[in-house]
């Protein structure tokens, strides 16, 4: 009796954790119910299975009538979604394609790595990382590399190794980051060897060694195209936010 | 004629949601299979409101394969109805057969046994069959099935004619997808007729003399573009001049699209094309080179730019050399966006921050998807001109035509300034 009584109040209080929102996409409204307590990215991928949709569905957020984008990163009750809030799905592009965000440490941690390495006076080379899936970099990975005032070389045994550990972590490369000895532009062969031949993947090289303050001012941005060529971007924030 | 090459857009924008086992050809015997008949009365073709319905719903239905019969009488042309030549209405539409896309023919009613009717504000119907009515006013448009009260086109203005048209169209080619076999049936919920659906832009005060909106650059002669411009030049007082920038050259696959486009024009430069066309009216420089923005040649863009370019970095590139007011058109699969920006407002990077990195695949479009994006730039534009913008609440429009009879299906937005914007305009700095 008391057992069911508990089960009672629990399922009580499940249900009142629970409401729905309206999901509009082409132009057709489904309700959804959701949980305080779930994530906006499951919300997303049921908003996506109520329409079907198999099309691109990766390139699809949730934004609101004020034209916010719902932070994917936040559950129902931290994303502020009220029942009955009319949300519409619609592409943001691709999500592979955005910017990367940096932890607070990983600019000052790579130019510490470059000036402890290079000495200012060889080129140096980092990879940063992240959860697979996600556009966050909060790991920077040092590799074992041959070094030059011209270029860097990579050990192939400690690549594969990388490859190892970002598998069983669930984590991935994001970023390649190197230095120039002068003016930061991406050469033949940073052309043709990037550790990552995906579309979107990020490219960035450092000026003089790496001698300034940690910034990407004055640093070459460039990301990888479908056909195969690197797009310098116009601006450090079409590819890389540092919070 | 198969019609696979000009319908190859088309096609692939079906193919979000028919069976993966149809074929192209299929599909594009399908769409050039359907019939449909335009009826109208003298008084309702006596407008200009009234011709532009008739004229674009022919364009619109035409570019998407399928044939077309008229059972209006003969009317002389109130106005330009570019790309078609000026003369009588009815012989004029005639000549259009098979002008847009090869085999979508434009006849005559006799013998005619259509699918689906469209007849145009009051004319007297008597069918059993069913059949929509194109009603309106100068600034919104709308679409009811059967007999309903209704009023004769009258206004000299045409957006709400245009609307109207737009919403015809989609009516066709929902009709031809509920006659294919659907990946997930799940989805026919879009392709449902709508018994009764609009859109109203909002009223603008426009007076008959000379409204002339300056200096316009225009980015893209593509199909967006050309939308805007072909509305706009169903509006005889308005005038502007500037540069109309795009490398292109008009293809086979844009015939689905590119309204002011026939298919004599398949291998002219776009930028020429536009500009010859809109030269009674609009003084462009035809510029023949893609808009990048790095070139100090082309020296500061006009105070007012229209762009229509699916590439997302040129959009920032525009919104970085622009110092005044742009607007931007755009389309994806059946939605359409269409925003503006002032200085002062958050920028078409803070809208769209993120590159689409599958920009360079081919792009599915349909006829009334891209005239809708364009419509709407075109009235922006209109807007600004006239100093009757939108406000804040309405700086972006994200809409589906495809059931504008829901609730949501057209949705006004606020522009949100990003801390990631890539342009990183005032409006996103003074988040940082």
């Amino acid at each position: 009796m008391n057992d069911t009584v508990e089960q009672e109040k629990e399922q009580k209080e499940k249900d009142q954790k629970k409401f729905k929102v309206e999901i509009v996409y082409n132009g057709v409204t489904k309700p959804l119910e959701v949980e305080l307590e779930q994530s906006i990215t499951a919300v997303l991928q049921h908003a996506i299975a109520l329409f079907g949709i198999t099309q691109n569905p990766h390139l699809l957020s949730l934004f609101r009538q004020d034209g916010s984008q719902v932070p994917e990163t936040e559950n129902v009750e931290r994303a502020g979604l009220k029942p009955g809030e009319v949300l519409l799905l619609r592409p943001n592009a691709v999500k592979g394609g955005g910017a990367l965000s940096l932890a607070a440490n990983i600019m000052a941690s790579s130019f510490q790595t470059f000036q402890n390495c290079g000495q200012g006076e060889c080129e140096c080379a980092v990879f940063w990382t992240g959860p697979a899936g996600d556009d966050v970099v909060d790991g920077v990975e040092h590799p074992i590399h041959r070094r030059s005032p011209y270029g860097y070389d990579v050990e192939s045994g400690w690549i594969t190794e990388l490859w190892k550990n970002l598998a069983a972590t669930k984590r991935s490369v994001k970023a390649q980051v190197h230095t120039h000895p002068g003016e930061a532009f991406h050469s033949a062969t940073d052309d043709h060897w990037p550790i990552i031949s995906q579309a979107g993947f990020i490219s960035i090289v450092i000026p003089d060694f790496a001698s300034g303050r940690p910034s990407l001012d004055r640093a070459w941005v460039g990301r990888l195209t479908a056909d195969g060529r690197w797009d310098h971007v116009e601006s450090v924030q079409e590819a890389v936010l540092i919070q | 004629m198969t019609a696979l090459r000009e319908l190859t857009r088309t096609s692939l924008l079906c193919r979000d949601y028919v069976s993966d086992k149809l074929t192209d050809k299929e599909i594009c015997q399908h769409l050039r299979a359907v019939r449909v008949l335009c009826v109208s009365d003298l008084e309702n073709l006596s407008s200009s409101s009234g011709q532009t319905a008739l004229t674009t719903l022919v364009s619109l239905v035409s570019r998407m394969g399928m044939q077309v019969a008229l059972s209006i009488p003969e009317v002389e042309m109130i106005g330009p109805q570019p790309p078609l030549t000026t003369g009588p209405l009815r012989a004029t539409l005639f000549a259009m057969s098979e002008s847009l896309i090869p085999g979508a023919s434009v006849q005559g009613d006799i013998g005619f046994q259509p699918d689906i009717v469209f007849v145009l504000g009051d004319t007297e119907f008597d069918r059993t069959q069913l059949f929509w009515r194109l009603n309106g006013d100068a600034w919104a448009g709308s679409l009811q099935m059967g007999e309903i009260e209704s009023r004769p086109w009258r206004s000299d203005w045409t957006v709400g004619s245009m609307i109207s048209a737009a919403l015809a169209a989609n009516e066709a080619f929902k009709f031809a997808v509920r006659g294919l076999p659907l990946r997930d049936q799940g989805n026919d919920v879009f392709f449902e007729p709508s018994r009764a659906c609009g859109f109203d832009f909002g009223e603008i005060t426009l007076s008959q003399e000379i409204v002339d909106l300056g200096r316009v650059d225009v980015i893209s002669a593509g199909a967006i573009t050309q939308s805007a411009l072909y509305a706009l030049l169903r509006f005889p007082s308005v005038r502007m001049s500037g540069r109309i920038f795009d490398d292109d050259i008009t293809a086979d696959s844009n015939m689905n699209r590119n309204m002011l486009s026939v298919r004599a024009d398949i291998g002219t430069a776009k930028a020429q094309l536009v500009a010859d066309i809109c030269a009674d009216r609009f003084q462009f420089q035809a510029i023949r080179s893609r808009f990048t923005g790095t070139g100090t040649e082309i020296g500061d863009l006009a105070s007012r730019v229209l762009i229509g370019v699916d590439d997302i970095p040129s959009r920032w590139q525009v919104q970085r050399r622009s110092s005044g007011w742009l607007a931007v058109g755009g389309t994806s699969h059946f939605s359409i966006s269409s925003s503006d920006h002032s200085s002062a407002s958050p920028c078409c990077g803070c809208l769209h921050p993120v590159d689409d990195l599958a920009g360079g695949n081919p792009i599915p479009t349909i006829s009334f998807v891209s005239f809708w994006a364009g419509l709407a730039t075109a009235v922006r534009l209109l807007r600004e001109g006239v100093g009757q913008p939108y406000g804040p609440s309405q700086q972006h429009l994200w809409l589906t035509p495809l059931r504008l009879d829901q609730p949501h299906a057209a949705m006004w937005l606020p522009v949100v300034a990003v801390s990631n914007c890539p342009v990183s305009c005032p409006a996103s700095r003074r988040l940082r």
